[in-house]
């Protein structure tokens, strides 16, 4: 028992001492990241890995004088999250159809609907800009709404679809022979069941969705209209030679999307707790 | 009392139709917005002409200039090879680290399971600016030079990035380190999905972390690993940002890591440098193919992993 | 209760998004043209708000937005914006062969009939004239290529600034034994070696304008001695660039010379503002020829600015162009175009930063040409780059870097 416990031990510290080299690989970039965004122009690069003799708040205060940075905030936040929202519900919709119904429709509709994920979009971006352009939408934040759905689309029905496969036939055929309605099943018996999915693909496509700059590049370029990643791109170029100020930049950019997932990795890991308490 | 009994057949087998109803309005959004646009543009791959006014059918030209064009062929056959590679390193060690990472985060008695998740997923949130940003300024002998040397590691300042020899393997581990938060999350939610009194079993039993690990684990979650190939399939090899940030669009030094993304964009979307005059055509032509290497690859093995159900 | 959230932030959401739009259309209600600029120049946005404000006092009705895009993704944007119909109304075109072809495209309005256009040399005109004649843009600033150098490191080390290539690599040399890094450039980012070092130190080598053509026509060969010995140079100089130079980007090379940690940078007169306030004295020369050789200039053709066929405003657009060409124009336009960018009108100018002058000054009694392969050989643009970078890396010689030249060159439909 004791030698069983200390092995165990032995397994925990080899664990942790894995992460933690993990974590330096990832922390010390991000530390070089944010100590040199509060240096002046060209101290980074007389000694880039150390700490700033003195915090320079300058960076910053010029990034929010510059730029309409809490518009481009604004635009960023209201377009992923409606983005998010559309494309899980249609993509869960969808995927719930597609794994119970089992026939071969369902199967070439289910390709067809994935094979999206296999071509790089950049190429169709003429047809997309006369499609939105007849719309009306462009240099608005509409324009992206519908493109960033479309590509979640098959991702998310992908994803979706394997992990509704995988619930056991068992807890959907009670209720079906209780003739409990087809969509009751879906919300009250597939969701709850999916949850960590459903946060796996939001997550999935908030990354993508929040640094495409692509889009917002060629459909918007009004400030107001302008998402965070153009907005500070456009700096990124202004602020060529000026490293220190690319820099808090960057940091800048950075933040709102952890914050994102960070309060959506924790509806991950309650969703999955809840659901391993029921399982 | 009948109304209830023909309710009930129709929700043990409902027709085709009705599951239709589900899927039009994601059918509707990718059709309009994904679908036509993409099929329209690939449709391109038998035209010429480098816009509307000028275009004109040549049948597979394009495809052929692909393999037989001296200059073309040698940088096509290049991107090619550097896409495999780049994906097998991106799908041994990022897939590899990252069930090694959830193994290790879903063990129950860990402590510090949220932080460690939680950093790794920070580099994933990174713009690829970021990420090129900084791994350009950390691998760098001019800059990181002093410092290595100051803690006696001076050997491993070299122009790594900047050599043809380890431009691509360390570009390729560069995209691992900010991916890794993905693979990991998946693979987190599926180990958390397997049934507890499976594992409680496997621990009466008597058995070792590692057996548990290739005997009940990995069989469990089959399926996410075989998603999970399957989108580091299929996002590999329409890699191009990571590309883009740390060594140009050319896939710099000497092209050596030049992946067929970076080919694409310079091709179809961009043109070379400075002459900036794309060839749609020729793009599409080189998306095609890409996309049917791919379908060859996704079909077996969406096969194998679902079709054990 | 989860419904509850959702709708309550799906509302949450839409009034966020409807003051936005409120705020739009405000905006429009006063009566005035406004026009949009495209650009690739994004480091210029203050320098350009500040002509256009200038101009507003001379069009008062009319506003002219400056809407960059970072250089890496101008060409491929522009165009898409172009062939969909959603480009701007005024816009930077680039010389010869871009810049003709999205012309001949019908995107550039045919500009010949501004009349200020006889302000400016034929040669000048050339890089965005179409074949058929017609100017497709007014150009608009030019740029020049030389070496930067910090006056202190030579002052310690004893080098006055040479003139020869020899003394060139005999400053080099003599910086190196002191411990100092005698040059800046690296090649990571692959354009900079060649377009500021080795297109700006081939006219040392084969001359003006008139030699140029002779390439071009196939007269001369591209492995010729003179290429040999151009590549040569470029052999001869990597090993005092930098060490480990091969993943030295652009920018590190600014900044190794700003502070201090190398002597001098090859670099081109853009970057002339930013070395504003560094700790050291620093001067320009120009990139010298070998022994022999008389000294020539690559002094490139790079910005002009042309309108949309499709705009909407095609006379207020016209009216700008017009302006930029009246010496009242280019004269406000040099005031605040960053510094580094010349003016390209046939009158003189004055120029404010010292340095800046001593850039322009460097073409006085020289011969000056554009960039090698722009007017003609621009497919020779990556075989050329890929050719220096080998040499300078050690992978192939000179002679071998100069017949792969030629081969391109051969295997190029003229």
């Amino acid at each position: 028992m004791s030698n069983k416990s200390l092995k165990k031990h032995n397994r925990h510290t080899l664990y942790h001492v894995i992460m933690i080299i993990w974590c330096f690989i990832v922390l010390f970039p991000i530390y070089v990241l944010i100590i040199n965004s509060f240096k002046t122009r060209l101290s980074i690069y007389i000694n880039p890995f150390g700490l700033p003799k003195k915090f320079n708040l300058s960076n910053y205060t010029t990034i929010f004088k510059d730029s309409s940075f809490l518009i481009y905030f604004k635009n960023s936040f209201v377009v992923v999250i409606l983005s998010l929202l559309l494309m899980i519900i249609f993509s869960s919709l969808a995927a719930y159809a597609l794994a119970f119904w089992r026939k071969k429709q369902a199967r070439l509709l289910f390709f067809f609907l994935i094979a999206g994920m296999m071509l790089p979009i950049k190429i169709a971006s003429i047809r997309i800009l006369e499609i939105m352009k007849f719309l009306n939408l462009l240099n608005t934040i509409w324009s992206l709404i519908p493109i960033y759905v479309a590509m979640g689309i098959p991702i998310g029905i992908f994803v979706l679809t394997e992990f509704i496969r995988e619930i056991p036939l068992e807890l959907t055929q009670a209720a079906i022979i209780d003739g409990a309605p087809r969509f009751k099943i879906f919300t009250l018996i597939i969701t709850p069941l999916i949850k960590p999915a459903l946060s796996t693909v939001a997550i999935y496509n908030l990354v993508p969705y929040w640094n495409d700059l692509w889009f917002p590049l060629i459909f918007i370029s009004d400030e107001e209209s302008k998402t965070l990643l153009l907005g500070v791109t456009r700096l990124f170029g202004q602020y060529q030679t000026d490293w220190s100020k690319v820099l808090a930049v960057l940091t800048l950019s950075a933040i709102p999307v952890l914050a994102l997932y960070l309060s959506m990795s924790k509806q991950f890991i309650e969703g999955v707790t809840a659901g391993a308490v029921k399982g | 009392m009948k109304l209830n009994k023909q309710n009930k057949h129709l929700s043990v087998e409902p027709s085709g139709w009705y599951w239709l109803l589900y899927i039009i309005p994601a059918l509707l959004i990718y059709i309009i917005f994904m679908a036509y646009p993409l099929l329209d543009s690939l449709r391109l791959s038998f035209y010429t002409g480098s816009n509307s006014s000028n275009r004109e059918f040549i049948g597979f030209l394009n495809f052929k200039k692909l393999f037989t064009d001296e200059t073309l062929s040698v940088r096509y056959k290049g991107a090619f090879s550097h896409t495999i590679i780049f994906f097998l390193i991106n799908m041994v060690f990022q897939n590899g680290l990252g069930i090694l990472f959830a193994v290790i985060i879903t063990t129950r008695t860990m402590k510090a399971k949220s932080f460690y998740q939680t950093v790794i997923f920070i580099p994933t949130t990174f713009a690829v600016l970021v990420t090129g940003y900084l791994w350009k300024l950390l691998l760098n002998p001019i800059w990181a030079g002093d410092t290595l040397s100051k803690i006696g590691l001076g050997f491993l300042a070299r122009p790594w990035l900047g050599t043809k020899s380890t431009a691509l393997v360390v570009v390729s581990l560069i995209s691992c380190w900010q991916w890794m938060g993905i693979p990991t999350m998946m693979f987190i939610a599926a180990l958390k999905n397997i049934p507890k009194d499976c594992l409680e079993v496997a621990s009466i039993e008597g058995a070792t972390a590692w057996q548990t690990f290739t005997k009940i684990k990995v069989p469990l979650i089959k399926p996410v690993i075989g998603m999970v190939t399957i989108l580091t399939f299929v996002n590999n090899f329409n890699a191009f940002d990571i590309i883009f940030a740390t060594e140009t669009v050319n896939g710099a030094p000497n092209y050596a890591t030049d992946l067929l993304g970076t080919f694409f964009y310079r091709i179809g979307i961009a043109g070379e440098h400075p002459i900036a005059i794309a060839d749609p055509g020729l793009g599409a032509a080189v998306a095609t193919i890409t996309f049917i290497v791919l379908l060859l690859g996704v079909i077996p093995m969406l096969r194998y992993t679902s079709g054990d159900n | 209760m989860k419904k509850k959230v959702f709708f309550v932030m799906l509302i949450v959401l839409l009034t966020l998004s409807t003051n936005a739009f409120a705020a739009g259309s405000s905006e429009t209600k006063m009566e005035k043209v406004t026009l949009t600029m495209g650009s690739w120049r994004a480091d210029d946005v203050d320098a350009m708000n500040n002509l256009l404000e200038a101009y507003s006092l001379v069009a008062p009705n009319v506003e002219i937005e400056f809407k960059p895009t970072n250089p890496a993704d101008y060409n491929a944007t522009l165009r898409l914006q172009l062939e969909s119909g959603t480009g701007p109304d005024l816009m930077y075109a680039r010389s010869y062969a871009p810049g003709i072809e999205l012309y001949q495209a019908g995107y550039f309005e045919n500009c010949s009939d501004i009349e200020g256009l006889s302000n400016f040399t034929k040669s000048n005109k050339a890089p965005w004239m179409a074949p058929d004649g017609n100017m497709f843009a007014v150009p608009f600033a030019a740029v020049s290529h030389g070496v930067y150098y910090n006056k202190d490191f030579f002052m310690k080390a004893g080098i006055d600034i040479p003139t020869t290539w020899e003394d060139f690599l005999m400053a080099c040399k003599k910086l190196q034994d002191m411990g100092i890094t005698p040059l800046a450039n690296g090649l990571a980012d692959e354009w900079d070696i060649l377009e500021t070092f080795f297109l700006g130190a081939l006219p040392n080598y084969i001359g003006g304008a008139n030699q140029r053509v002779k390439y071009e026509t196939g007269e001369m060969k591209l492995n010729d001695e003179k290429f040999i010995k151009a590549f040569t140079a470029m052999r001869d100089v990597a090993k005092y660039c930098p060490k480990g130079f091969e993943s030295v980007t652009y920018n590190d090379s600014q900044a190794l010379f700003a502070t201090a940690k190398a002597a001098m940078f090859i670099d081109g007169s853009w970057s002339v503002g930013t070395y504003d306030g560094v700790g050291f004295d620093w001067g320009i020369f120009a990139i010298p020829a070998p022994k022999g050789n008389n000294t020539a200039i690559c002094f490139h053709p790079d910005m002009a600015i042309t309108m949309n066929t499709t705009t909407e405003h095609p006379e207020e657009a016209k009216a700008f162009l017009s302006w930029l060409c009246t010496v009242e124009g280019a004269t406000t336009a040099s005031k605040y175009l960053p510094a580094g960018f010349f003016p390209m009108i046939n009158a003189p100018i004055a120029i404010e930063l010292p340095q800046a002058n001593e850039f322009l000054a460097l073409n006085e009694g020289k011969e000056t040409d554009a960039r090698f392969v722009w007017p003609v050989l621009l497919a020779l643009y990556s075989p050329m780059d890929q050719a220096v970078i080998k040499v300078m890396k050690g992978e192939i010689t000179p002679t071998q870097a100069a017949n792969d030249l030629q081969k391109a060159y051969e295997n190029l439909d003229l």
